[in-house]
């Protein structure tokens, strides 16, 4: 998805990690997405880089659907739909 | 059928506990499922009375203020909140080795912290370890 894209995308959900290491992006995102309904867009803000790398990885594999990310000012946006 | 983990689970450590938490929260969120098994020293830090006083380093001990203060900065829980949340998010069993219990006088799993489930023998171990899919020995 391109990053206009992505701005427009009507979120359920935002889990905000910011401010805490590796793994609470992860774990605070497997938290919400279980309350969350298929088809229910999350957009996690993480200022923690392996966030970036970790937490798409592991949406991939639970077979939920990564839409992609924005790069903010010292932070990162995540859009995943479960 | 969920994959598994087990960890012996041998240092008492605060460094290597939290190094611990860090990995089983992961494997949660991997929907593992997890058995420690707390050996030796292990057992030391899940004795009752040393709740919150688990202040020994395996590792670069002369670092000891430099860690803990790049802990704190990052915001990072301490290895019992680590060990706390797994279980409260997945499916994480604790077994107090009963050899380990005895070098430190706990016979009885009320001698130690609530993280730990039940007291058990090592064959126990060896058995969860043959059909786990990682298997690591801290």
């Amino acid at each position: 998805m391109t990053t206009e894209e992505l701005k427009n995308l009507k979120i359920d959900k935002v889990v905000d990690a910011r401010g805490t290491a590796c793994p609470g992006p992860l774990m605070a995102t497997k938290k919400t997405i279980g309350e969350m309904k298929p088809g229910e867009i999350v957009e996690v803000l993480s200022s923690d880089p392996a966030t970036k790398r970790d937490v798409p990885k592991w949406a991939v594999k639970k077979e939920y659907q990564y839409l992609g990310d924005i790069l903010e000012d010292g932070f990162f946006r995540l859009y995943i739909k479960k | 059928m969920a994959k598994k983990m087990t960890i012996a689970l041998y240092t008492g450590s605060f460094d290597k506990l939290t190094a611990t938490g860090v990995i089983i929260n992961g494997a949660v969120a991997d929907d593992m499922d997890v058995e420690i098994f707390v050996l030796l020293m292990g057992a030391h830090a899940f004795k009752k009375e040393n709740i919150g006083k688990t202040d020994h380093m395996a590792e670069l001990a002369d670092k000891k203020e430099e860690f803990i203060a790049s802990l704190k900065q990052l915001k990072l829980p301490t290895w019992m909140e680590f060990f706390k949340t797994a279980k409260e998010m997945g499916n994480v069993h604790i077994h107090i080795c009963g050899l380990a219990g005895k070098v430190w006088q706990g016979v009885e799993i009320e001698q130690f912290n609530e993280l730990a489930d039940d007291i058990c023998g090592i064959g126990e171990y060896i058995a969860s370890a043959q059909t786990a899919d990682v298997n690591l020995f801290i």
